[in-house]
């Protein structure tokens, strides 16, 4: 299960960030995904360690935790996506699929005219997209 | 599949927002309309370049970033390619078009050739009015270049060039 998914700047200025837990765990998400913004420099200034997936949109597997995974994906507007997950043996075909289906509706939100580009994505229907997307990675993971 | 619009439509709506602001909001001001102009077309570049950079890997360089407005974007919007790139690889680029859509219906104003040609200074006149009204409408693809480029993370500066009617260069200088 997604619990947790952001948007990052280029500026790393937070976009939009969501979680999708009952618990009051939301502090402890955001620094997850605060620290995550390190390594994704990282692998990003040092190419030779990713290897074969240079300069590829969809950055793999973050940084594992105890109870935690973090995928990445560095759009070619220097955009971070950044997804926490429960489960612990995800596929990465499944995150690249939740990656690209997440990356249509973050284009279609910065689509819109009234959004102002670098501020944060207040639109209601990006967040009930996110939230559809977020909840079809569960089953398809499931199923 | 994107929805598609009527090209002409397209046309229209240009040649309405350049009229817009060069007669109506900023009749006295034509640098302040250029301005406003070059910024809508900096707003829409911004944003298709985020669509159209999707399914892609990410660029190592700024000359791949060049490479795919001469390619791609200029396709997804010209059905089109660039027609020739120049560099002095120095962070200058001269993208030429030998057709660009957007001009290719244009034409001078002949009522304003008949009036008077014994005088001598008419005819650089209107040339040079004419040429000041097509670069009016060059300001929104400068924009449009303009933005997508620097959603890319290449800060530029973007001016056009008329050479002869339907053909044109887009001169972009590579901030360092």
């Amino acid at each position: 299960m997604i619990v947790c998914v952001a948007v990052v700047g280029h500026q790393n200025n937070p976009l939009y960030i969501q979680s999708f837990t009952e618990a009051d765990d939301a502090l402890k998400l955001h620094h997850i995904v605060h620290c995550s913004l390190d390594v994704i420099d990282e692998r990003v200034n040092n190419p030779k360690k990713s290897g074969p997936t240079l300069n590829e949109t969809f950055l793999g597997l973050l940084y594992p935790t105890e109870n935690y995974k973090v995928y990445g994906y560095l759009t070619n507007t220097k955009v971070k996506f950044i997804v926490v997950t429960t489960d612990l043996d995800v596929r990465d075909a499944d995150v690249r699929n939740f990656f690209r289906k997440f990356h249509v509706a973050y284009v279609d939100a910065v689509s819109n005219p009234f959004h102002v580009p670098g501020k944060k994505i207040t639109s209601r229907t990006f967040a009930e997209r996110v939230s559809t997307i977020v909840k079809s990675f569960g089953l398809s993971s499931a199923g | 599949m994107g929805r598609e619009v009527s090209e002409s439509c397209v046309d229209s709506l240009l040649t309405e927002m350049v009229s817009s602001y060069c007669d109506r909001f900023y009749a006295n001001k034509p640098e302040l309309a250029a301005r406003r102009i070059e910024a809508i077309g900096f707003q829409v570049g911004h944003q298709l370049s985020e669509r159209y950079t999707m399914e892609r890997p990410r660029f190592s360089d700024n000359l791949e970033a060049i490479k795919f407005i001469c390619k791609d974007f200029w396709s997804e919007l010209f059905k089109k390619q660039i027609d020739n790139l120049k560099t002095n690889h120095k962070g200058t680029f001269v993208l030429q078009d030998n057709r660009f859509r957007w001009l290719a219906r244009m034409s001078i104003d002949p009522s304003s050739e008949d009036g008077d040609l014994s005088q001598d200074n008419s005819a650089p006149v209107t040339e040079n009015k004419a040429a000041q009204a097509t670069s009016m409408h060059l300001y929104f693809p400068c924009g449009i270049i303009r933005g997508a480029l620097s959603n890319l993370g290449i800060p530029c500066a973007v001016s056009a060039d008329i050479s002869s009617l339907p053909a044109c260069s887009f001169v972009v200088r590579i901030k360092a």
